[in-house]
């Protein structure tokens, strides 16, 4: 087995790993201490794994390492900004959408990929991206409320920001 | 798992692919998503062809088909404006049932069909929109039926070849045409249990013009179901219909039992689904049925 | 956005000017747990750490002739490799219970017989995973291949193989028959009961394998610490159990294990078992080396544990009126190839749900019986989902032939507050048990709002079925649980004050995710007079935190949370002692809140905590702590509604719930957002167990589903909506008025779904997961038109 260079961004970051050609990019980003990364079933199935990939959340379980060259990931350790937490973080807390936890790193990567894309998302939709998180706590329902209530307070939050830029230009 | 695995490496184009691929002798594995190369953790790759760099993900018109590069993920497809459109948006729709969202993100076609899974989600539709795939390999490049194709996906013949693009000729067009995609599994996120595509036009006297049915996970490789559709042909599209076609669905089709469902459930699902996929198509047209 | 809270309008004595305690507050771990914090037992990098692989059986019954390691000893990178020639011989069960176990100790570290597919063969270490399992492959093996009984019904047959012939296993009932665990109890006379009955009632339900799968699969990481002592750090809901059968199976002093329990992602009972860290603390006593040994999902359903299998019969006498008069349960469970919870599992099929109803005369039997199938073990709800689904499927039936309202006959024959349930003194914790006196109970309040959400009057008489072939229908059950287990369980705590007017609590409660830790803090706080950041918990460490028997029995709320509330009131009176002198005011006119302590008199006086903590460290020269420990003689019931409301596709089967609505009595809800997420996470896998989740095996006893592609849990897009409602009652036993609310949800789903089903379409499905094959099945040979003929009339 001969290893490889692999050059990526990871939380903003760039880097130089050195890999073996086959491993997988959930064993190299926790072996490189990204432990948010959870590993629930290493065959895409849970979830637990999710990693943003360019902004766009997929199972680290189940892609190669070597195919995440010269692209961006963001891990659950990168969503908060230093000590603040990212308004998806702070709605699972206050939604009480945390239980065990272990799935919650990539509930809140893909939440945020999705608003991301539709700022204003249904129930229906929320419940869709959250379909590939496997919770066995939660029942869903509290997660789906935080979702919404993040989704909501951004939007807000953009509104009353809007008349500011305009003076601004 | 892939700990024998010696090099990684990223073609650039579809020729070095086929290189690589011919140099690996046969322990060289493409990679497109790869969700099902890694879940099937096949231990005896050493090389690992990731296709994604080969210029293989696109959209496009040519002439009137549609043509579809192999590595188009499901999540392309279930957004792209071109697909929304091709008969009635049929292949967006039935990418948005290949597995979770995170899943789609990676998967692609060209991993769908190559992979062989007799459950792919894609392949129904495909057929009913009798689509061909574009093979290439050292010696050749070829057009191939997708039935063909499907029924050996997994062989030797197709070993050393890269599947690099799905062709959708135009589809029969005008008034009364329309398509569907029914899908069964124990919850949302699923391997389906029975899946159906079915295209129908029907005449302005309410005459089946022509039908197209075909039907995943109930044979060793998706198929269409051409009995079923022949005994379609200039007849009413009523309940009775409906009923006789389901019951000669059910007889063409060779399930098998798993953990998942029985061979018998499977059968009757069968008949289930195609009947609302045809329901569908007509509820469509305005039809009452 | 939260529940209603029906109770919350009862008139409680300080329930007013409680400022912590009935409080939404923020997980107090919450901050790591979102942020990716390395929290979890996995989350770390030990230099040196090997990896630890089981070689799992082949076979479901077999002996081992010969086995040789050699070849994998000598594979570069393998540091340890243990058979059964290697480790002591220790019978005992996994089960993490207090000492004396009830279960049968039938279990070695290793053996030279194994018993199911899965079972441990051998053990390795070695330098990364890939070489642990290149080793394995390495080990050979010769196998004498027994004839196995996978069949529950055939285990007890004459003939049937013997799986526990070992002599050395203890308390097993009868091993030349296979019987792990035999009860029987009796009050009144059921025969008496029956004869007086003008109906009678029998009918006969199957339950399935159900696995707990938590998200986070089991995982252990042993070293020696420097001073050669063992450590384990463990996903454990038992720390001190675990630590005391460690020390027994390795034969090494309790004080020379130290088991560290850190974040858990999800217990549910099945870490309530000692699954890895016996062997890897001996893998790790063989090498000299750190060890980790963590299942991967597939080995997680074969080897971890599960709900036990069970049919049972269900007998029921009532009046002409509907009154229940006697009522009997007859069961047959398996519990795999060893006795895990055996007995005490199977107890509680009979003494948490028989005495739902106030039947004179009640009988409840009950055989346990090996097979060569995965091990069961605790698992949420512990026996009453399996009892549940047989007695509130059967009462439905019940009520429809007599023409009641299900509703009416639950309101006519329920437990009530101030009943005593005679069935519990009699079956205790695999022992005689202690009688459950009923001192709060919301039950009638649970079952009028779960009606009401689920729009039960309106809908049990009139749904919009016209000739679709969607069907809807409504159906419920009542359900209970207990809160700890009555004069067994036990818990204590420590608090210490700290120089800034914080605290340190130290509990041996273990939280598993299920928020422990911010509802200990949330009763010290309150107690003390402080604000919850003033509150540092530290759980679960069996070094540094006192003795708790960990996280199971529904008892962390009442007996751990007892236990810190004894201490903090101990601790406060010290707090208000030395307050008195700093403020030269009687200790009866103080009081402590916000952190501070005031007088509360018209004088109006105060000092911070901060202040009197530097006073009475650095003046007093005192360190302000106490601890205390606390158990119950009596495990109060929390009580349960469920109303579900379903669509049935009478062409394909399929089920889907539409609405289920929960409503709880959990006595005070401590923190009430926390306890919704506890209902909606029960009635999650509640959901599951009903209609989706079956771990199954082929002939040979292979599990042929281990991943969750085809086991099926519920996802974000198959839930129903659900309503949640905690019907708040005030429980003497419990602090603050708590009783438990983790189990008692797991039970409804599956009964009020059948009952609903039956609404909808008219057909009894008895046996569990409720497949649309066996839906379809059902209204085939109701219905036996065939398919075309049924197509043509529509
Ligand atoms: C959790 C999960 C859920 C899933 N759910 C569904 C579902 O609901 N429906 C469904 O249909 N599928 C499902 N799948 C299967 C899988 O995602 C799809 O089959 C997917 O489309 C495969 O694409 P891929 O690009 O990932 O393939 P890869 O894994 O990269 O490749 C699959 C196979 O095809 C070969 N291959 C790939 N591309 C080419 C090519 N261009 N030419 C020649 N050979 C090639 C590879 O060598 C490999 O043998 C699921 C998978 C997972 C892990
Ligand atoms: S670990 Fe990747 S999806 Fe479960
Ligand atoms: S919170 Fe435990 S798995 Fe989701």
């Amino acid at each position: 087995m001969k290893n490889m260079e692999l050059h990526l961004t990871v939380n903003g970051e760039s880097l130089n790993w050195t890999i073996a050609p086959g491993e997988l990019l959930l064993d190299v980003l926790r072996r490189q201490g990204y432990f948010g990364v959870k590993r629930g079933c290493e065959k895409g199935e849970c979830g637990a794994c999710a990693v943003l990939l360019d902004g766009m959340p997929i199972n680290s379980c189940l892609m190669f390492a070597a195919q995440a060259e010269g692209r961006q990931i963001l891990t659950i350790e990168g969503v908060a900004d230093g000590g603040k937490l990212d308004p998806m973080q702070e709605a699972f807390l206050d939604h009480g959408a945390v239980q065990c936890g272990f799935c919650t790193g990539g509930m809140v990567l893909s939440a945020k990929a999705l608003l991301e894309r539709r700022p204003d998302p249904t129930e229906e939709e929320v419940r869709e991206m959250l379909a590939g998180h496997l919770c066995r706590c939660t029942g869903y329902r509290k997660p789906v409320e935080a979702v919404l209530a993040a989704a909501s307070k951004k939007r807000n939050t953009a509104r009353r920001m809007k008349p500011v830029a305009e003076v601004v230009r | 798992m892939f700990d024998k695995v010696e090099a990684f490496y990223r073609p650039a184009n579809v020729r070095e692919a086929l290189r690589l691929l011919q140099s690996g002798k046969g322990q060289a594995r493409v990679v497109a998503g790869g969700t099902d190369v890694v879940v099937e953790g096949d231990d005896s790759v050493r090389y690992l062809i990731d296709i994604t760099h080969a210029g293989l993900s696109y959209i496009r018109r040519r002439g009137t088909a549609s043509v579809i590069g192999a590595t188009t993920t499901m999540a392309e497809l279930e957004a792209s404006d071109a697909m929304q459109a091709l008969a009635g948006g049929l292949l967006s729709r039935a990418a948005r049932w290949c597995g979770s969202a995170l899943v789609r993100n990676l998967a692609t076609l060209g991993g769908n069909m190559a992979n062989g899974s007799p459950a792919a989600d894609m392949a129904t539709p495909l057929l009913v929109l009798d689509a061909s795939v574009v093979m290439v390999n050292a010696r050749s490049r070829h057009k191939l039926p997708l039935a063909e194709y499907l029924a050996g996906a997994r062989t030797k013949r197709h070993a050393r070849s890269l599947l690099v693009e799905v062709v959708v000729p135009e589809p029969p067009n005008g008034k009364g045409c329309r398509w569907s995609f029914q899908k069964l599994g124990r919850t949302a996120v699923d391997i389906s249990l029975v899946n159906v595509a079915a295209g129908l036009q029907l005449d302005s006297r309410g005459r089946v013009k022509w039908a197209r049915i075909a039907l995943g996970a109930v044979a060793p490789a998706p198929m269409r179901a051409s009995g079923a559709e022949q005994r379609m042909k200039g007849r009413i599209l009523d309940q009775a219909l409906l009923a006789e076609i389901g019951a000669e669905v059910a007889r063409e089709v060779s399930p098998i039992s798993d953990a998942r469902a029985s061979a018998e459930y499977r059968r009757e699902i069968s008949s289930v689904l195609t009947r609302r996929a045809l329901e569908e198509c007509s509820a469509h047209v305005g039809c009452s049925l | 956005m939260n529940g209603d809270r029906a109770g919350q309008s009862r008139d409680r004595q300080g329930a007013v000017s409680r400022l912590v305690v009935g409080r939404n507050v923020r997980k107090v771990d919450g901050v790591k747990l979102v942020t990716g914090g390395a929290a979890f037992t996995d989350d770390v990098h030990i230099p040196g750490m090997l990896h630890g692989k089981i070689l799992p059986s082949p076979h479901a019954h077999a002996r081992i002739r010969r086995i040789d390691t050699s070849k994998a000893k000598a594979l570069a990178g393998v540091h340890a490799v243990l058979t059964y020639k290697d480790v002591p011989r220790v019978p005992h069960t996994t089960a993490g219970q207090a000492w004396p176990e009830p279960s049968p100790h039938d279990t070695y570290l290793l053996d030279s017989k194994v018993r199911f597919v899965g079972d441990r063969v051998a053990a390795v270490a070695a330098e990364s995973r890939a070489i642990a399992e290149r080793a394995l492959k390495l080990i050979e093996v010769e196998y004498e291949i027994l004839p196995a009984v996978l069949d529950m019904e055939q285990a007890m047959a004459a003939g049937a193989p013997v799986i526990h012939d070992e002599p050395d296993s203890t308390k097993i009932y009868d091993r030349q028959r296979n019987i792990a665990g035999y009860i029987l109890r009796e009050i009144g006379s059921v025969e008496q009961g029956f004869a007086e009955a003008d109906h009678i009632f029998e009918r006969q339900y199957r339950t399935q394998r159900q696995q707990h799968c938590p998200i986070e699969p089991h995982v252990t990481i042993c070293w020696l610490d420097a001073d050669a002592r063992l450590v384990i750090r463990t996903s454990t809901q038992v720390p001190y159990h675990c630590r005391r059968q460690v020390a027994m199976i390795l034969q090494i002093p309790v004080s020379r294990v130290h088991v560290v329990k850190p974040r858990i992602g999800g217990g549910f009972g099945g870490k309530q078992e000692m699954l890895l860290e016996d062997i890897c603390g001996a893998l790790a006593l063989a090498s000299r080396r750190p060890v980790k040994i963590e299942y991967t999902r597939e080995e997680e359903f074969y080897m971890a544990r599960s709900r036990h299998p069970q049919i049972l019969r269900m007998k029921m006498g009532v009046k002409r009126d509907g009154t229940v008069v006697a009522s009997q349960l007859t069961v047959l469970a398996t519990t795999g190839a060893y006795g895990s919870h055996s007995t005490t599992v199977q107890g509680n099929t009979g003494s948490k749900v028989l005495p739902l109803y106030r039947a004179a005369h009640m009988r409840f039997e009950c055989h346990v019986v090996y097979t060569n199938a995965p091990v069961a073990g605790a698992f949420r709800g512990y026996g009453c989902p399996q009892g549940f689904f047989a007695q509130e499927t059967l009462v439905d039936e019940i009520a429809c032939e007599l023409g009641m309202d299900p509703m009416d006959f639950h309101r006519n024959n329920v437990i009530r507050l101030g009943d005593t349930d005679l069935l519990s003194a009699q079956l205790g914790e695999g022992k005689e048990g202690l009688p459950r006196l009923v001192r709060s109970c919301g039950l009638p309040q649970c079952m009028e709002s779960a009606a009401r959400a689920i729009g039960w009057t309106q809908k049990r008489k009139s749904l919009p079925n016209g000739h679709s072939h969607l069907r809807r229908g409504v159906g419920m059950a009542c359900t209970m649980q207990g809160s700890g287990i009555a004069g067994v369980d036990w818990a204590s705590a420590f608090l210490k004050m700290n120089e800034d007017g914080s605290f340190f609590l130290q509990v041996g409660a273990s939280d598993v995710g299920a928020g422990a830790d911010t509802v200990l803090s949330q009763i010290a706080a309150e107690t003390l007079g402080v604000t919850l950041d003033k509150v540092i918990i530290t759980s679960g460490d069996t070094d540094i935190t006192p003795f708790d028997v960990g996280a199971y029995a529904s008892s962390t709320t009442i007996i751990s949370g007892g236990a810190v509330k004894k201490a903090a009131a101990r601790v406060r009176s010290q707090v208000l002692e030395l307050a008195s002198k700093m403020l030269d005011a009687p200790v009866d006119q103080l009081d402590c809140a916000n952190n501070e302590i005031f007088t509360t008199c018209a004088c109006r006086k105060s000092v911070s905590m901060t202040d009197l903590a530097m006073q009475a460290m650095y003046k007093e020269k005192l360190q302000i702590m106490d601890g205390a420990s606390h158990f119950n003689t009596d495990s109060p019931p929390p009580f349960c509604a469920t109303f579900a409301e379903v669509e049935v596709d009478t062409e394909t089967g399929q089920v889907r719930v539409v609405h289920l609505a929960t409503a709880v009595d959990p006595g005070t809800a401590i923190n009430p957002m926390q306890a919704e997420g506890q209902v909606e996470g029960a009635v999650a896998q509640g959901l599951g167990y009903a209609l989706t989740e079956e771990l199954l095996l082929d002939a040979a006893g292979r599990p042929v589903n281990p991943n969750f592609l085809d086991y099926k849990m519920f996802g974000a897009q198959d839930m129903p909506k659900l309503t949640t409602i905690l019907v708040e009652t005030d429980e003497p036993l419990g602090p603050y008025g708590a009783k438990s609310i983790s189990e008692v949800p797991i039970n409804g789903p599956a009964p009020a779904i059948a009952n609903a089903i039956f609404h909808a379409v008219g057909v009894r499905i008895r046996k569990l997961p409720i497949r649309p094959e066996d839906v379809l099945r059902a209204l085939h040979a109701e219905r036996p038109a065939n398919l075309e003929e049924e197509l043509l009339t529509q």
